[in-house]
């Protein structure tokens, strides 16, 4: 896998989810790309990589997602959905064998799964740094962290939608990406049909 | 030297799982770390990784704009925002000078309507009028209406008012344009009283108790009236005569407001009687118009008065 390319679709991703994307906004629900681009790598980049890549690509959702503080100045704190992106990995890898990765369907309900976890560990993060940091109150306060998973539920349903064409345009750009399509030889006797 | 070795073996030791862990750790202790210890260096680490996305989020931005260009702004001081609430405000103000206009045309025709059914095809010509104009200090109680002389308005013609009460009489001064009246409660006035529930039809008008009404202070009027007479208080006076035209006669003019002892003619008493409508409270009124025959032996009459 060609991290070059991760890195430059990644980098457009978070470009458009910060621009264009809000045109496909259905009342508070806004759909966003790059958990479909992560998805689409971790379905078929090595297993090695896999949480890496996500990190990566959490770290990026991070610094582009200040948070904004009571005093109006922006804080951007690392960490929160790098771990989520990281949880989101840790559940789709299994998937592959599952899914069939070539299908665009199968790889809307892998973002569905990936971005629910996310969230899921996104709002328990910021929860705990809430709890541990009295000073310091999440982004979606004065909601509650309950309301906060129902609207990222939302916006993963959103996403799993927006992930079954943009995946299957990415599958077009699938050459760029350098995913390794060798099997691997395991020894021994080769049958011989009768 | 010892820095580049350190590197190598740490490099050496962080592979696979290893480094999935260091990572996750670390992200883990930077999620947890205070907003004083991140916000000096979080943020422009944000910048540096935001300067190869921006030129593609300004590409993203103008095709949203095409796609779904954003709502200007509103300026509530903008020069077309005020204009239009200038004339949305217009348009209320005609709306509502037309509505009024509207109300008070219905407002003459069932007068006129009322007071033709009353007189019935006598030759009387009706004429609506505005009052313009009423003395401030309403001791001389003069009322101006917008219709004269050019309309056949004429000295003692009835002016009507609310369809069956006697408002006053046009006074000698009747301009072209214009005329003075004066109100009902200043002109001595020979009426009959009525029950208070309305004319008992089976009854002539003889029947009822007569008087003369002169006006008194505070806008009333007394008249005396013999002790024989059947008087409550409430009954409602008529007009007797036709001094102020025949369209005047039998038309209301007050209500009984006191029955008072006569002090010089014992077998006399006295009767209060208060308007039943004021004139200077009126906007329209309905002036009588008698033919000119008419008017001519009014004229002559009053001549020889």
């Amino acid at each position: 896998m060609r991290w070059s390319i991760f890195i430059l679709f990644s980098l457009i991703a978070v470009a458009i989810d910060a621009s264009v994307g809000g045109i496909l906004k259905i009342g508070d629900a806004q759909p966003r790309f790059l958990p479909a681009v992560v998805v689409f790598a971790l379905l078929s980049a090595p297993r090695l990589h896999a949480v890496r890549l996500a990190m990566l690509a959490g770290l990026l959702a991070d610094l582009m997602s200040p948070a904004i503080r009571a005093d109006d100045t922006q804080l951007v704190v690392i960490g929160p959905w790098t771990l989520g992106f990281a949880l989101g990995a840790l559940a789709v890898v299994p998937l592959r064998s599952l899914l069939y990765h070539r299908n665009p369907i199968s790889s809307g309900f892998a973002t569905l799964v990936f971005t629910l976890l996310a969230a899921v560990a996104f709002v328990f993060i910021w929860t705990v740094r809430a709890g541990i940091l009295r000073d310091e109150s999440p982004s979606w306060w004065p909601g509650s962290g309950a309301g906060e998973v129902w609207h990222q539920a939302k916006v993963a349903l959103a996403n799993g939608i927006v992930a079954v064409p943009a995946i299957w345009l990415l599958d077009k750009t699938r050459p760029l990406w350098g995913f390794s399509t060798a099997k691997r030889v395991v020894p021994g006797a080769a049958r011989e049909v009768v | 030297m010892n820095a580049t070795r350190f590197l190598q073996i740490i490099a050496a030791r962080l592979k696979g799982k290893r480094l999935d862990w260091t990572l996750a750790s670390l992200a883990l202790v930077l999620a947890l770390l205070p907003a004083r210890a991140l916000a000096p260096w979080t943020g422009d680490i944000a910048r540096i990784a935001a300067v190869p996305v921006v030129p593609i989020m300004h590409l993203g931005m103008v095709l949203r704009d095409r796609i779904r260009p954003p709502r200007e702004a509103f300026d509530p001081r903008a020069p077309e925002v005020v204009e239009l609430e200038m004339s949305a405000e217009r348009y209320r103000t005609l709306f509502e000078q037309a509505r009024l206009k509207t109300e008070a045309l219905d407002r003459e025709v069932a007068a006129l309507k009322s007071v033709r059914a009353r007189i019935g095809n006598t030759g009387v010509q009706l004429e609506t009028a505005t009052v313009i104009g009423i003395d401030p200090t309403r001791r001389e109680g003069l009322i101006r209406i917008n219709i004269g002389a050019r309309n056949g308005v004429h000295r003692d013609a009835a002016v009507i008012v609310r369809g069956d009460i006697f408002g006053g009489a046009v006074s000698s001064d009747v301009g072209e344009f214009f005329s003075l009246v004066k109100p009902a409660p200043r002109c001595t006035i020979s009426v009959r009283l009525y029950p208070a529930d309305g004319a008992d039809d089976a009854r002539a008008a003889a029947a009822f108790p007569g008087t003369v009404l002169k006006p008194v202070e505070g806008g009333l009027w007394i008249g005396d009236i013999a002790s024989d007479a059947e008087i409550r208080e409430g009954q409602v006076a008529r007009i007797a005569d036709d001094r102020f035209g025949t369209v005047a006669r039998g038309m209301r003019v007050g209500r009984v407001r006191r029955i008072l002892p006569n002090a010089q003619v014992p077998l006399a008493r006295v009767v209060e009687v208060e308007p039943i409508a004021l004139l200077a409270d009126e906007s329209g009124v309905v002036v009588a118009i008698d033919p000119p025959e008419e008017q001519a032996a009014r004229s002559g009459t009053a001549g020889a008065r």
